[in-house]
């Protein structure tokens, strides 16, 4: 019987550098800050309505719907503003990482070899900032690839471009 | 079956090129085949109304009759010029390693698939293509679902002559195709087939059976409504339920039913699916052909199976049978038509091994140690476990009055508990240079084999929790679907990590 591992240590292979991740960019904070705000007031409105025009008879507690809204977005602002930082990702010569989360880590890498295409998207607060979201998709079940959002749209371009020839090559 | 026409095709080969040159259509029976397929979804999206009919059938007037009948008249011949034009515009051709297709009546499709995209070409037959002799040809591709083809009918001559030029485009398999192996890998006999569905998962069988009736009866039901037949159901529910002593009698009474009945169903389905399993080995391909309504021929080609999964159970593994599933890749676009299973049952071991090695040539796993995975796993299935049995516990609760029901806890309880140690003691991996083994199961013991270069992209997942346990799970994900191996050692995962985009970046292989 042999230990796969200690079979296979003999030869020797990369390791995912954790020190060379790249943060993406502080500016994409901002993005997300507009959207967190955007969908909070637009939630707190929204019981604020029902409240008010009385479709739904809620004013016995409505008082702590509002607090557990808020207590709610505070953890979430927390975490988004935390877990900010966890966001990085990383492009070697023959593959491309993105890793995040704060609660619930995940790291992905797709090989070049693999990606089936690259599309890069910018909506509208981050055409703003300049950003763009970086998508990868591999074949199969499409739901799960790289997505890497908040990098500089120069830099997205530059990372397709460059994938690209390494996809043709 | 048709051994000699198979050899006479062959022979054709030469021809083959020019056969498929030109636009043409499918053999004209399909015509037959066609209207046939269209009557049969027509009854069967309007068989209640049939029956409603024919049981009104007395009390229409003359007048109303002939109008019915001219409705019914007007309707086939429809049907049979819609028929007619679906297959004169059904045509296809080959050409520079592409197959063309046109299709549509109203909106015209083109269709053109390069033959390196082609996953696997099928005959199908059921039984209106039997009794009139021509073969279903489906071509099943990976990626996009709309490029799916199904030729209705072509003679087998037609066919294997089809099937040879698509697989054949590159001129080294062709002499190799020519020697067919005539002896099958596996034949499964009458009594084989038995063995096999008497030791099938019969509760699956029972929930399938299940799950078809309760479509049934909805559509039924849907129909009947407020007719005043509900109010003569729960009268009898409720004057049976009164008694609670002869219930039990009942209960025991449905149960040894509902044991017979999931054997025959299992029986059943096992026989409509699987009758007559021949597998051939040829070069680089599997031939797959069972069925007994419909019958079907499947070829799968080694390089587009990406994972396979061999599976046995307690009963099967008594009499030394497991089947094996190949895993091909998704059409990643249609979520709701699944791709068939391709399964093989009744496998010894012997071809089992012989599988493999047709595979996975050169590898062989049995030498390496297995690695258990963290305990961190069996502290989360026993969460789920306490979670799930509170669940019940509440329903009891709820469900029965009497507080003596929470006695079944007694049994419950070492159930689970069974159930989760031997879950955990099967969670076990090990891996090869270039093989990747899985095992799992709670009743059922599977074992998944996958190639590292078949993956797709790698990732590692680690809850807070697990963080803090310094465990991780790994996530490789392919073609044909993810595969997970939950709670190992963080290191031993990140290693595993880096190994396998290290095979993936320095493989030469394609992965389809």
């Amino acid at each position: 019987m042999v230990n796969s591992f200690e079979n296979i240590a003999v030869i020797s292979f990369p390791e995912l550098p954790e020190n060379e991740f790249l943060s993406i960019e502080k500016k994409y904070l901002n993005v997300i800050y507009i959207n967190f705000f955007i969908l909070f007031f637009a939630s707190i409105s929204v019981v604020f309505l029902v409240d008010f025009t009385n479709i739904i008879n809620i004013s016995a507690f409505s008082f702590w719907i509002y607090i557990a809204l808020i207590i709610a977005f505070t953890i979430q602002f927390l975490i988004l503003k935390i877990g900010f930082s966890k966001r990085k990702y990383l492009v070697r010569s023959k593959d491309i990482s993105y890793k995040s989360g704060l609660f619930f880590m995940k790291t992905t890498t797709v090989p070049f070899h693999r990606i089936q295409h690259i599309e890069i998207n910018q909506g509208p607060f981050s055409r703003f900032f300049n950003l763009a979201v970086l998508i990868v998709f591999t074949a199969g079940n499409s739901s799960d690839d790289l997505k890497i959002r908040g990098i500089k749209m120069t830099d997205a371009s530059k990372i397709k471009e460059f994938i690209s020839t390494q996809i043709d090559g | 079956m048709h051994q000699k026409s198979k050899n006479l095709s062959a022979l054709k080969l030469m021809d083959n090129a020019t056969l498929f040159s030109q636009f043409s259509t499918q053999s004209k029976k399909g015509i037959l085949v066609i209207y046939s397929n269209q009557i049969f979804s027509l009854l069967k999206a309007t068989w209640i109304l049939l029956i409603l009919f024919i049981q009104k059938f007395s009390k229409l007037s003359a007048i109303s009759l002939t109008y019915m009948y001219l409705g019914i008249a007007v309707v086939l011949v429809f049907f049979l010029v819609r028929a007619f034009l679906i297959f004169k515009n059904f045509q296809f051709k080959i050409e520079n390693n592409h197959f063309i297709l046109k299709k549509g009546i109203i909106k015209k499709t083109n269709i053109e698939i390069p033959f390196d995209r082609i996953q696997n070409i099928n005959f199908k037959q059921n039984i209106v293509q039997q009794i009139i002799n021509v073969y279903e040809v489906n071509i099943e591709t990976a990626g996009s679902a709309d490029a799916e083809i199904s030729i209705k009918a072509m003679t087998f001559e037609q066919a294997t002559a089809l099937k040879n030029s698509i697989t054949i485009f590159d001129k080294a398999n062709t002499k190799s195709e020519v020697e067919i192996k005539e002896k099958p890998l596996l034949e499964i006999d009458f009594l084989a087939l038995l063995k096999v569905s008497i030791t099938e998962n019969h509760l699956k069988s029972l929930l399938i059976l299940i799950a078809i009736l309760i479509g049934f009866f909805q559509q039924l039901e849907q129909f009947f409504k407020g007719s005043g037949n509900d109010e003569l159901v729960d009268n009898f529910i409720s004057e049976n339920s009164s008694a609670f002593q002869t219930s039990i009698f009942i209960m025991l009474f449905f149960s040894l039913l509902l044991v017979l009945v999931g054997l025959i169903s299992s029986f059943v389905r096992i026989l409509l699916q699987h009758f007559n399993l021949t597998v051939f080995i040829k070069n680089d391909t599997l031939e797959i052909d069972q069925g007994l309504t419909t019958k079907k021929s499947i070829v799968l080609k080694k390089n587009k199976v990406q994972h396979i999964t061999i599976s046995t159970n307690p009963l099967k593994k008594i009499l030394g049978i497991s089947f094996i599933t190949f895993s091909q890749a998704e059409s990643g676009i249609s979520k709701e038509k699944k791709q068939e299973i391709i399964k093989i049952v009744g496998c010894k071991i012997a071809q089992i091994s012989a599988i493999k090695n047709l595979l996975f040539p050169n590898e062989n796993l049995n030498d390496f140690d297995k690695n258990q995975v963290d305990s961190y796993y069996k502290s989360r299935l026993y969460l789920q476990g306490i979670f799930v049995l509170s669940l019940i516990n509440l329903g009891f609760y709820f469900g029965f009055q009497n507080h003596l029901i929470f006695w079944i806890n007694v049994v419950l309880f070492p159930v689970f508990a069974l159930l989760i140690e031997t879950k955990f003691k099967k969670r076990t991996y090990l891996f090869s240079e270039d093989l990747l083994q899985i095992n799992f199961g709670t009743i059922e013991t599977h074992q998944t084999i996958l190639p590292f270069y078949k993956v797709q992209c790698v990732s590692m997942q680690q809850t807070f929790f697990q963080a803090r346990k310094n465990v991780a799970d790994l996530v490789f994900q392919t073609a044909s679907g993810k595969i997970k191996i939950p709670c190992i050692n963080s290191t031993e995962a990140l290693k595993m990590y880096n190994f396998a985009l290290y095979k993936i970046e320095t493989s030469q292989q394609s992965w389809m």
